[in-house]
């Protein structure tokens, strides 16, 4: 006999388990991503969403309590758009269940009904072939089976079945899914969070993957010009390593914790030591990391280390928490790659959130970004399709009415925004429509190499060809970077009439290699000017826009 | 009549041509070179071209300083007219942005204390380069139609605020670098495609009233700019001036000649006195019309009404 009723503790331990079992899926599932470029993250975001809402969840017995807690975290930690439909599912969910103490079979249908239901809701275009569809029809197509009696994990082993045989059918409803040859990747998160509810109720618990923190996941990179030769080192270091204790008797096999720590107390602070048989984990601050590592390899090898200069995360912090201006409007810019920040903030940008090189900035940190802010009216530009719909969640959820996000898909038509935003002859009415006309008619052109082989209409590329996106479509593919990008200038739309091209040169691109393409511009259209800027860009190597 | 000269200070970037057209004397000034020489500057290219002279600048921005005639160089040229028999009206660069106009004044007062029946006006135009050029042309041809000194003095005192700029300024950091644009502190680098629309204010300094996406949605809002603000422009003379911008300057000049059919039309270059100020990348007209607003605001709105 199955499970009848479960309440808010379960629900925890079940979708744990789902958690786990999503990150044990991480890899293949960034890998389903059909986008032809390294930044296939869809199972990190789904991860990242899940996570942040359990961590920030209740420890309740009343499911609607637990649910609450659950799905106002996953808002705030959703990202990308699959981690905000996730998010949106559970919100329905919630909304459905707020006044459940247990979940029963009725409650769980239901529940399921309303979360895909709020989803499609939250997505302006909804796509089938996605998310939407698997949990539509996962739902749909059983609902009439389940009666009082049906137990729970019947109803979830019927739902995981039916959207598996959805997700196996998303190509012939995806174009673009059939043509890449996969199956959609935010598809098989999805079900992988509720085969992983499914397998807790049936005992199988799935270990979390210890390796997973080594995920690509957007913890933006540390800028060393906050610590230079003048810096004050007060903070010291953060040490975290784990020690193992050797038996081989150069080592003193004396190993006597209360000693040990003593040891250590002498060289910093913050001190946590925990032994696990013959492994000891130490997090320490100290100035003196050499006496550590002295102390520690008296009796064993590490198994893993790790040092962080605390100045310069303090450096970071102190930036961060400047003192607010008030102003009529502020511009928060989601930007990657040290050029570009500084671009965007000499452009007029009042904060810049660092997206990492994938850009998945989540609803949180917009949230966090907006009470930096002391503005009447902010415009947020998210520079990449994947943030928009984050941006708005996070517009939504601050219960603020004065954001208006300007739905820029590329750095390139950030930057033609700002560039024509004019702060001193404008209301901040005006400064948004100068903003939304400046960021049209921007034709963006990139170039990378490929990630993985792939299809798109009647073009192919392997891994490793250079490529060349117009407005994030692949129209060329060549063995030669050049060839790639002067190809895809040809397939820009009425480039004839085209005026001005700026070159964002990406993180690690000589200047060589943009005079190179300077040239060849000037050779093949004489009449388009190009401006080269160092973007400093991960991922694609060059960014243009046309204007 | 006492027949009187019109002397003008390098800023005006009259050439020798328009010098002899319209007999206005201009004073040199001087400039240093990146190499720390000095040299005295002249409305004409010497050793250079203007495309290599501005390709340079582009090159060492802050290499190049200018500064204006001084006051024995003032002196002199006085009392050669005035020994000469000829009254003397001198229109000067605004002295919102050098102190040209001072040391023309403490000149004449050292000229009359020598000369005391020697008649020297001193006037501001409040504009430089070729807002001044023009101001100082439209000085010559009411002289010629026989205005006195003082009438011909009168007239700039009371129109300086009627002369015009219309066009863009590629690159705004040089002028904001030399205090020439209002709002300096601002961001007003180079922004790549982008046309910064710029006026005068009232002292001369270019103030960006708008922006355009590029020279093809430039032009349409700027010769609808200056229909509403040219007065009579089939009596007007129009410059045109810019710094390294022949071909959009003559693209220009056609449109608004068959747009207002001016009495004439003249492209001209921007010389190094001015040309170090402002750096490549202006192509504006200049013209005589409507009394500009204070702060601009007419203007602003004007502009950005046919920007939308």
């Amino acid at each position: 006999m199955g499970t009848r009723k479960i309440n808010g503790f379960h629900l925890k331990k079940m979708l744990e388990n789902g958690l786990y079992l999503l990150q044990s899926h991480e890899d293949e599932i960034n890998k389903l991503n059909v986008f032809p470029v390294p930044d296939g993250d869809t199972g990190t975001n789904m991860r990242l969403t899940l996570e942040n809402g359990i961590r920030r969840s209740n420890d309740r017995s009343e499911s609607g309590a637990f649910l609450k807690s659950l799905s106002a975290g996953m808002l705030l930690g959703a990202r990308g758009n699959s981690g905000v439909i996730l998010s949106q599912f559970f919100t329905g969910f919630f909304q459905e269940l707020s006044h459940c103490n247990f979940i029963g079979p009725g409650e769980l249908r239901n529940g399921l009904i309303r979360g895909y239901r709020i989803a499609y809701q939250s997505v302006i275009n909804p796509v089938e072939g996605t998310i939407l569809s698997v949990a539509r029809e996962g739902i749909e197509n059983i609902r009439t089976q389940i009666g009082r009696s049906t137990s729970i994990d019947t109803i979830l082993s019927m739902y995981v079945a039916e959207m598996k045989k959805t997700l196996a059918y998303t190509p012939e409803m995806l174009a673009v899914l059939k043509e890449a040859g996969v199956v959609d990747s935010g598809a098989k998160g999805f079900i992988c969070i509720f085969e992983g509810m499914l397998k807790y109720l049936y005992g199988e618990i799935v270990q979390p993957d210890t390796t997973a923190s080594s995920q690509p996941d957007s913890k933006p990179e540390l800028d060393f010009d906050l610590f230079n030769e003048y810096s004050d080192f007060d903070d010291g270091y953060c040490m975290e390593f784990i020690l193992q204790l050797m038996v081989n008797p150069r080592y003193n096999q004396n190993f006597d914790i209360d000693k040990y720590i003593g040891a250590l107390q002498n060289h910093g602070n913050s001190l946590v030591v925990v032994r696990d048989g013959k492994r000891v984990k130490v997090h320490i601050h100290t100035k003196k990391p050499s006496k550590i590592i002295e102390q520690s390899q008296r009796f064993g090898e590490f198994l893993t280390f790790k040092l962080e200069n605390m100045q310069l995360q303090h450096n970071e912090h102190d930036i961060k928490a400047r003192p607010k201006e008030h102003k009529e409007l502020s511009i928060v810019s989601v930007v990657n790659g040290k050029g570009l920040k500084d671009l965007f903030t000499e452009l007029g940008s009042d904060l810049i959130i660092d997206g990492g090189s994938t850009m998945n900035t989540s609803s949180q940190e917009f949230v966090e970004a907006f009470k930096e802010l002391d503005a009447d009216n902010i415009v947020v530009l998210p520079n990449n399709s994947n943030i928009i719909l984050a941006a708005e969640q996070a517009a939504e959820l601050s219960g603020l009415d004065n954001i208006t996000v300007i739905k820029t898909k590329s750095f390139a038509e950030g930057y033609y925004a700002l560039a024509m935003d004019d702060k001193f002859n404008s209301t901040p009415e005006e400064r948004i429509e100068q903003m939304k006309s400046g960021m049209e008619d921007v034709v963006t052109l990139s170039q990378t190499v490929a990630s993985r082989d792939y299809s798109y209409h009647e073009i192919s590329c392997k891994k490793g060809e250079d490529i060349a996106l117009i407005n994030n479509e692949l129209v060329c593919v060549s063995s030669d970077w050049l060839k790639a990008i002067v190809d895809g200038l040809r397939h820009v739309p009425d480039i004839e009439m085209m005026e001005t091209l700026t070159v964002m040169r990406g993180d690690g691109i000589s200047e060589e290699k943009s005079a190179e393409l300077e040239r060849a511009v000037n050779e093949e259209f004489p009449h388009l000017t190009v401006e080269t800027i160092d973007g400093g860009q991960q991922i694609y190597h060059f960014i243009i826009g046309i204007i | 009549m006492k027949k009187f000269r019109i002397l003008c200070d390098i800023t005006c970037d009259l050439n020798e041509k328009f010098q002899k057209e319209f007999d206005i004397d201009v004073l040199s000034g001087h400039m240093t070179l990146p190499d720390k020489t000095e040299k005295v500057t002249y409305p004409k290219w010497v050793d250079t071209t203007a495309e290599k002279f501005y390709t340079d600048l582009k090159k060492d921005p802050n290499g190049y300083s200018t500064a204006p005639p001084n006051v024995a160089e003032f002196t002199e040229v006085f009392e050669k007219f005035v020994s000469e028999g000829c009254d003397v009206l001198t229109m000067t660069i605004s002295g919102g942005m050098s102190g040209t106009f001072n040391f023309a004044s403490k000149a004449r007062e050292a000229v009359l204390e020598k000369h005391p029946d020697a008649n020297i006006k001193v006037v501001d135009s409040r504009r430089f380069t070729t807002g001044f050029g023009l101001m100082a042309v439209n000085a010559a041809i009411l002289r010629n139609e026989g205005k006195s000194m003082d009438e011909v003095a009168e007239y700039i005192e009371n129109n300086k605020n009627r002369y015009h700029q219309a066009g863009w300024l590629d690159d705004l950091s040089f002028v904001a670098k030399k205090g020439r644009l209002t709002h300096s502190k601002a961001f007003f680098g180079k922004l790549a495609g982008i046309k910064p629309l710029g006026e005068f204010d009232y002292n001369g300094l270019t103030t960006v009233i708008g922006k355009a996406k590029g020279a093809k949605k430039a032009y349409p809002a700027l010769l609808s700019y200056i229909g509403e603000t040219i007065e009579n422009p089939e009596e007007q003379i129009v410059f045109i001036a810019h710094t390294n911008r022949l071909p959009q300057a003559e693209q220009y000049k056609k449109m608004i000649e068959e747009k207002f059919h001016p009495k004439a039309i003249y492209i001209n270059d921007v010389y190094p006195a001015n040309g170090i100020n402002i750096g490549p990348g202006l192509m504006a007209a200049y013209y005589f019309g409507k009394p500009i607003s204070e702060g601009l605001k007419e203007e602003t709105e004007i502009i950005n009404k046919y920007l939308k």
